[in-house]
């Protein structure tokens, strides 16, 4: 087992590497002249050599690659050309919106997903489960944008119940909880189509098995067979395809945080596009990258710890 | 006769659709899709304009050609080129094996690190934002995506008998890999493709939407959308019928790949 | 106890089992014997309510006097592990693999029975001593992958007599495990049925084993209970066409070492043909087709059971024919 999370470990940490390398190569390889970026066309070549030297533009690629990386680690990813602030910050202030917003939409996803999934393997061939096989498939097809639309049009535009969009800020809870219903659901709901299809045809595979007819002739009633033996082995295959929904989930919030025109990491990822802040968008798509491969990475493990199987192989 | 799964015939109906409305465009449609009429803006649907005209007067029907054309070309543009690469790399890691089989899975799983909106967002920081990085992105993405599918399937068809006589009878592997597994992983492939392709155009929408995709005044679903949104008390019309294009078109090319996966290998058919 | 009367499980009106009557008391041991699509498996299931959601049943079922006929899956969930336990052919996959096998054989009693957690687990510790699993405590707290099949079946026996049930049916316990642990496995269900004065009803196509396990017997073809009587009398002596085929069939081990180069190689008789398919199967006399010994109207009437002793009987038009001539 401890051979197993070394290797697992080693290869996370040599995956963020890689990541980090891709990241560092398309952003500063490619890219024209930084500092004529900063300081305009106007700048004399004086002041451009020297901001040049200043940023450390003058230096090999490798050594600014591990420049970067030391200072990430430690917290520091450089100054925003746009903002004049430390990116850092920019960061902290931002990702508190961010956190949540995937958060709560990850748990209703969750919550969604796994009992439309199982309520559906449940009444397999009857309604229900036809139901719900014809939702998740058309819900795989709307992008999250256009469902984002079409519950501003209805709740917002025509019925007047929520905000169309923007965050007030966190003075007033009401408010911003309020702001964050339709953000939240239209998370939700795209991403609960995939993982309700998964949890279906989990939960079929797992009732065709054998030791569910056992509880079922141990005289079990079919609430408790299906909760507390179909969906535990369920689970297990689920757990992965969770893992790999975050990927979807980080696209999923920064589209969100666009659409609603929330202030958190995704927002500020365009801003800076539009500003050709480099330094900004270098960290934050360091900073998706390594979610996504940090969360895979836990995934993983988590795998390994739910399946008493795998722990002997381990 | 054997009885098409409804999947695949729904799909097919749905892929048609967009399909020919796209090829369509090419030489045709109602209106010139850029031509603005101020005037004639926010028109209701009539014999002229079928769905009506948008806020700068332009026909929304020829729009909606136009941007199935823009749709269509990025996703096989994407797919294509991603899909290659992705094959030929696949088959080439099942060729050799090894520690370049290993070598190419974990480039693959350093793939998946990256959904393909924080590429193109890298691409857009360093380039400007363009349509070609939008299909750059898609591409790179479907790279690991088919290295796996041609991987796993040319592992599988390898262990044929009839490939270990090629095999013995000394064939090189890379006429191997060409004559006799590749013909074989088609199936494979052409579904994983089929599928890649709805997920090319959901990514294209999604990318034109956020400004990352077809500059105006191209055309394309998402930029519609994204236009439309600002409109959203004036004309909401406006904001339906692109995303009942983009809805028509994912379903369609999905529900395709699904019907010819069911058709191609039964065994594969997933609980229903 | 167990009462089936004239009791048929159709599908889209073809028959798997057909007209079966049956009583089983307390201490009985019977086995069931016949091919796949025999009807066997059916009939096992319908005595514990667990048969396919679209079969279509008819006739009398009745348990300790209470009509179970055409009772739901509730009241079929009271009777389960209490009244009636049953233990399938394919023990590997039957455990939940996420839970400890002591769990498993905990929850009926907590449920059913509502004992407590310690009670529960000591009548588990008592129960896998019981059936034979060495080192109970330590078993306990395993998981299914961690034990063998053989132990895994006795874990599978624990479970079934978690609640004390009155009948135990074995469909095919031992057609998966390995001839001596087979052995084992059939002397343990004798034995546990001795001891517990408890019915148990032994389902398989192991001729040797049946004849090792029950007092009776009952042998199946295509749905139809051709032939029953005390075990003993009826592999001595089958009345059967059916039946004498069925024994005919046993290869004799001894038979192919009758001396080097010289010895005639054993050919075993078989029962031309196949067993035809649920539709197309005859009206009539289920056997009829491949019965060495018909005539004309065995396969458009249904022969009735003629008693041929106190307690044997079979179904078969030509013993009709002597009994009244």
């Amino acid at each position: 087992m401890g051979y197993f999370l070394f290797r697992r470990t080693a290869g996370f940490v040599l995956t963020l590497f890689a990541v980090s390398a891709v990241v560092f190569a398309v952003m500063n390889v490619l890219p024209g002249d930084p500092a004529l970026t900063i300081l305009g066309l106007d700048a004399t070549d004086d002041a451009l050599a020297a901001l040049r030297e200043q940023l450390g533009l003058n230096d090999p690629l490798l050594t600014r690659y591990f420049a970067w990386i030391g200072g990430a680690l430690q917290g520091d990813f450089g100054v925003s050309h746009s903002f004049r602030v430390p990116v850092s910050e920019l960061i902290a202030e931002r990702l508190p919106m961010t956190l949540s917003l995937a958060a709560t939409g990850m748990l209703l996803t969750l919550v969604v997903a796994l009992s439309l999934g199982i309520g559906a393997a449940a009444r397999h061939g009857r309604v229900g489960d036809w139901g719900v096989m014809f939702l998740s498939q058309v819900g795989i097809a709307v992008p999250a944008f256009w469902l984002s639309i079409l519950l501003v049009l209805l709740f917002a535009v025509k019925l007047r119940w929520l905000p169309p969009g923007g965050f007030p800020g966190w003075s007033d809870p009401v408010a911003a909880l309020r702001s964050l219903i339709l953000p939240t659901i239209a998370l939700a709901l795209v991403q609960s189509a995939v993982l309700a299809r998964v949890t279906r045809s989990s939960a079929l595979e797992v009732m065709r098995q054998d030791f569910v007819r056992t509880a079922r002739a141990s005289g079990l009633s079919r609430r408790r067979v299906l909760w507390r033996h179909v969906l535990p082995n369920a689970l297990i295959p689920i757990v992965t395809i969770v893992g790999m929904q975050f990927a979807a989930l980080v696209t999923g919030t920064i589209v969100i945080e666009n659409v609603f025109y929330l202030p958190g990491l995704g927002r500020l990822i365009f801003q800076s596009i539009a500003n050709r802040d480099l330094p900004t968008v270098q960290a934050l798509v360091m900073l998706f990258a390594a979610i996504v491969v940090t969360t895979n990475f836990l995934v993983d493990l988590l795998y390994v710890l739910i399946d008493p199987r795998l722990k002997v192989r381990a | 006769m054997t009885r098409l799964p409804a999947n695949l015939l729904i799909g097919a109906v749905l892929v048609s659709l967009v399909v020919g409305a796209a090829g369509l465009s090419l030489i045709w449609t109602p209106h010139d899709p850029t031509l603005m009429n101020i005037r004639d803006k926010f028109a209701a649907p009539s014999e002229l304009h079928w769905l009506g005209t948008d806020q700068l007067g332009r026909d929304v029907v020829s729009q909606l050609m136009a941007g199935a054309r823009n749709s269509m070309a990025v996703a096989l543009i994407a797919v294509l080129l991603g899909g290659s690469i992705g094959v030929a790399l696949g088959l080439l890691a099942s060729a050799i094996g090894g520690w370049v089989e290993d070598g190419v899975m974990r480039l693959a799983d350093l793939g998946f690190a990256f959904p393909a909106l924080l590429f193109a967002i890298m691409l857009a920081a360093v380039f400007g934002p363009s349509l070609s990085n939008a299909v750059l992105a898609i591409a790179f993405i479907n790279i690991p995506i088919f290295a796996r599918v041609a991987r796993a399937s040319a592992n599988q068809v390898s262990t044929l008998d009839y490939v270990s006589a090629a095999r013995a009878a000394g064939m090189s592997r890379f006429a191997i890999s060409r004559d006799h597994i590749l013909p074989n992983i088609a199936a494979a492939v052409i579904v994983q493709a089929t599928i890649e392709f709805a997920v090319a155009i959901l990514a294209e929408a999604a990318l034109s939407y956020l400004g990352l995709g077809a500059q105006p005044p191209a055309a394309s679903w998402g930029r519609m959308l994204a236009e439309a949104q600002t409109l959203l008390y004036l004309a909401p019309q406006l904001a339906i019928y692109p995303g009942l294009c983009i809805v028509a078109a994912v379903l369609g090319f999905g529900l395709l790949g699904d019907g010819l996966r069911d058709v191609s290998d039964p065994r594969l058919a997933r609980a229903r | 106890m167990f009462d089936l009367q004239d009791f048929t499980v159709s599908f889209g009106g073809h028959a798997a089992l057909r007209g079966a009557s049956l009583r089983i008391d307390r201490g009985d041991r019977l086995g069931v014997v016949g091919e796949s699509g025999s009807g066997k498996s059916m009939l096992a299931l319908s005595l514990i309510g667990m048969v396919p959601e679209a079969a279509q049943l008819s006739g009398q079922l009745s348990i300790d006097g209470r009509d179970m006929s055409r009772a739901s899956e509730r009241d079929w969930q009271r009777l389960r592990a209490r009244r009636v336990a049953i233990i399938f052919q394919e023990p590997m996959a039957a455990l939940n693999p996420l839970r400890r096998v002591g769990e498993t054989v905990m929850e009926p009693m907590l449920i059913h029975e509502g004992l407590s957690q310690r009670a529960a687990e000591a009548k588990a510790l008592a129960l896998f001593e019981e059936v034979g699993i060495p080192d109970p405590a330590a078993r306990l707290r395993q998981f299914p992958h961690q034990l063998s099949g053989g132990q895994r079946q006795r874990v599978l026996i624990a479970l079934a007599l978690a609640c004390d049930p009155g009948l135990l049916i074995a469909d095919e316990p031992t057609t998966a495990l390995d001839a001596n642990v087979a052995l084992r496995i059939t002397d343990l269900l004798v034995r546990l049925a001795e001891e517990r004065e408890m019915a148990l009803v032994f389902i398989s196509h192991d001729l040797a084993a049946v004849a090792r396990a029950t007092r009776d017997i009952v042998v199946m073809y295509g749905g139809d209970m051709v032939e029953r009587g005390p075990t003993q009398e009826v592999l001595a002596g089958p009345a059967h066409p059916y039946t004498r085929g069925l024994l005919g069939a046993r290869p004799d081990p001894l038979a192919n070492m009758a001396g080097r180069g010289g010895g005639r190689r054993q050919r075993l008789p078989t029962i031309p043909g196949t067993v035809p398919l649920l539709r197309e199967l005859p009206q009539g006399c289920r056997f009829a087709g491949r019965c060495p010994v018909e005539v004309p109207q065995c396969a458009a009437r249904v022969p009735l059971a003629t008693r041929l002793g106190p307690d044997r009987s079979a179904a078969c038009h030509l013993l009709q024919a002597e009994e009244s001539a």
